[in-house]
């Protein structure tokens, strides 16, 4: 395998940005009841420094599976990573020691997840699972530095009254509360990486607004720093995000920037999706367009292409043939056989 | 005429329900002896309309009371005060709020409601057929199983499954099939409204599509009326013909579709709709206004306007009255006297 960065030079098309975060065929498959259940098979990508990157696609595609494993957080058994490398800054996640991971992910990756629960112990006030992060992180801090500073932070995932709400248990807390509790001490890890999985859908529009803003707000307080976000909406993609991976069927079947994907979605699924979006310049109460038929199941996925079954566009090679992720544009990348490769030298694979 | 040109004249067709100063509070029960504690005034004083063939979509943050005003309607909980006038298929025009068990039973036929979670809401150990001739069984006991059958059938084929897929089971459908099937069964007793709760937030994003046109095309076929109720503000400016807002319990806005989303008066509609992220890249929100704090428990809600605590025109008036709904353009009501002056 060559080394990242300059692999990251090629694919960025001369760029020499820095890659923050590459993940490299990532598997990671689950065992249920005798079978083998492909949750994340093959993935590919990588995030910048600085940058926001997004993660959209269907319910059951790879995208909590995908930031778990990266977070190495899979439950095992049954569970595993079966393959792949996950470079952070250089070095393999995969390769670490477990106390060099939990290293890792109290100081240079931290993680919002989708049920808040999972990281919230419910036998402990917030207070004292936020200070725990703030001491943690900044060390030598006196007891009443920590303790604003905890304030602080809750304040600023607009909880108010926050010194008394300190003293809450999680379970005193309604669910969009208990979700910027998580946020207010995934940030005050001030963390390289942010990984936030659907961190707003509990959430009503106006605070999803608020908790998006703060994200980027601290983002760019602390200068470099990156956000991977994982989310079904493809609204809060179009207005966050600098590049964004589509994912269907334990796959990555579309990476692109966030413009020229909304402007001329290249895999069918994508196009599928943004037309099937109602839109305040479309006509109000038209059909909106849809794609039919369902997800496969991911105990029986087809040999070919994962989304043929549903596609438009579907031929007969697509049932048997899987496509490769090819860079069919500048910096733009595609996992189906009918997207016509345009203004790239060669329609080289994007990763080994 | 068909329900697809509905929209311009909505206002024009006859009234199928009135909602009058609906009050609907839930006891809270506290202390070694479940003494009542408190109230949650869920629906304090809420008045609208809906016509028939129209949808009115109800929006507003989680917990405003939306579930609530539905299940009212529904008789799944009683009001506390105020009524719901219903206009039946006979043209009788009937109080639900005093109806007792037996009295509403006939009506239940006539109002029936697709639930919001496609998961839980089916009961795993029916078939799907058994599912959907439930309601049927209940109304219409004398039913001939033949005819029951038949009309399963034909239920099922409408909303876009086989009538073979009569005998299996919940489990081996999807999340949009499932969701079909609570349509069908909403559908069985050929009811004249249908609350439909969150119908498609559950749903994965290449389904929503497919079972919101599907519900437009049964309201065309069948002159169906929706109370449609979601959090996501793009469907419902989509389908409705006129939208209403709700905050804490109360009704601040209420008005044509198109009037409400380009006009919005209301500072919470402000920045309700301000904070919908827009499906596109190139047009990025320069007018995005960010509320601060979160709504106020309903266990303690402020005296006089309800969204003062949080409002950016708040005034000390404010805290004296409950503001009233006032008519800004045809059509179009607004409950806040600062922004009206
Ligand atoms: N612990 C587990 N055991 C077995 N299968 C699992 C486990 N966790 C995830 N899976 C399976 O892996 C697949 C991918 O799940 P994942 O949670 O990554 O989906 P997702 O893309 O995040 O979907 P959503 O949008 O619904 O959150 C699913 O089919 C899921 O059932
Ligand atoms: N059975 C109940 N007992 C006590 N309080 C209740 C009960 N059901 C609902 N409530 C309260 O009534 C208020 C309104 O709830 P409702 O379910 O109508 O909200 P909603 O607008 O449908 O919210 P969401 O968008 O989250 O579904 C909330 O404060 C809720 O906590
Ligand atoms: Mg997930
Ligand atoms: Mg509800």
């Amino acid at each position: 395998m060559s080394d990242v960065s300059e692999t990251g030079a090629a694919q960025a098309g001369g760029t020499d940005r820095k890659k923050l975060l590459e993940v490299k065929n990532l598997r990671t498959y689950f065992d249920v009841e005798g079978k083998t259940a492909k949750a994340v098979d093959g993935v590919s990508f990588h995030v910048f420094a600085n940058e926001v990157f997004g993660i959209v696609g269907e319910s059951g595609s790879g995208k909590s599976v995908t930031s778990l494993s990266i977070m190495r957080l899979i439950p095992d058994p049954p569970g595993r990573i079966e393959g792949g490398e996950i470079w952070f800054n250089g070095t393999n996640l995969l390769d670490m020691s477990y106390a060099e991971m939990r290293k890792i992910r109290g100081n240079e990756i931290s993680m919002i997840f989708q049920e808040p629960m999972t990281a919230l112990n419910p036998v402990f006030t917030i207070g004292f699972q936020l200070k725990e992060a703030i001491r943690h992180h900044r060390k030598g801090l006196t007891k009443a530095e920590v303790t604003d500073r905890a304030e602080e932070m809750l304040t600023l995932v607009g909880i108010p009254d926050a010194r008394r709400r300190l003293k809450n248990y999680p379970h005193e807390f309604s669910g969009g509360m208990r979700q910027r509790a998580m946020i207010a001490m995934a940030l005050a890890l001030e963390p390289r990486l942010l990984i936030a999985d659907e961190p707003t859908t509990a959430l009503d529009v106006t605070i999803q607004a608020q908790i998006l803003e703060l994200m980027l707000s601290v983002r760019e307080k602390t200068g470099d720093a990156s956000i991977l976000l994982i989310t079904h909406d493809l609204a809060v993609v179009a207005e966050t995000c600098d590049r964004v991976a589509v994912m269907y069927g334990g796959k990555v079947q579309e990476i692109s920037d966030v413009k020229r994907l909304f402007a001329e979605p290249l895999h069918p699924y994508t196009q599928g999706l943004l037309t099937s979006l109602p839109r305040p310049d479309k006509e109000r109460r038209k059909r909106l367009q849809t794609i039919p038929g369902i997800v496969p199941s991911i105990m029986n996925m087809p040999p070919g292409c994962k989304f043929a079954e549903r596609c438009p566009l579907r031929e007969s090679r697509c049932d048997t043939i899987e496509p490769e992720l090819v860079e069919v544009r500048p910096d733009r990348f595609a996992r189906c056989h009918l997207v016509e490769p345009e203004g790239v030298a060669d329609a080289q694979e994007a990763q080994a | 005429m068909s329900a697809a040109n509905v929209e311009n004249d909505a206002s024009a067709g006859d009234v199928l329900l009135e909602a009058e100063n609906l009050k609907i509070h839930y006891p809270i029960h506290g202390g070694v002896f479940l003494k009542r504690i408190g109230e949650v005034k869920a629906v304090d004083g809420v008045s609208f309309t809906i016509n028939a063939g129209e949808t009115l979509g109800l929006v507003g943050e989680s917990g405003c009371g939306k579930t609530t005003v539905g299940k009212g309607i529904m008789r799944l909980i009683e009001a506390t005060d105020g009524h719901i006038w219903f206009t039946r298929r006979t043209g009788e025009r009937v109080d639900l709020v005093p109806l007792g068990r037996k009295a509403m039973r006939p009506i239940r036929s006539e109002i029936q409601m697709i639930y919001q979670d496609p998961y839980s809401s089916l009961n795993p150990r029916w078939s799907v057929g058994d599912i959907v001739a439930e309601p049927l069984t209940v109304h219409f006991p004398d039913m001939k199983r033949k005819e029951r059958d038949e009309k399963v059938a034909w239920l099922l084929e409408k909303v876009g499954l086989t009538g073979e897929q009569a005998h299996r089971y919940p489990h081996e459908f999807s999340g949009g099939q499932r969701q079909r099937v609570g349509i069908a069964r909403a559908l069985s007793t050929n009811p004249r409204l249908v609350i439909s709760d969150e119908p498609v937030s559950a749903l994965d994003v290449s389904i929503q599509a497919q079972v919101v046109n599907l519900m437009q095309e049964l309201q065309e076929e069948f002159g169906l009326t929706y109370l449609f109720i979601a959090h996501d503000l793009s469907i419902v400016e989509h389908i409705s013909h006129r939208i209403a807002v709700m905050y804490l319990g109360n009704m601040v806005e209420i008005g044509p579709a198109r009037d409400l989303y380009d006009n919005p008066v209301h500072p919470y509609t402000r920045a309700l709709l301000s904070a919908v992220p827009l499906p596109d890249p190139s047009l990025k929100r320069p007018d995005r206004i960010v509320l601060q704090g979160e709504p106020p428990s309903p266990l303690a809600k402020p005296s006089g306007c309800p969204f003062r605590t949080r409002c950016p025109l708040a005034e000390a008036a404010c805290a004296e009255e409950i503001p009233v709904l006032t008519e800004v353009a045809p059509g179009h009501h607004v409950a806040c006297p600062v922004v009206l002056r």
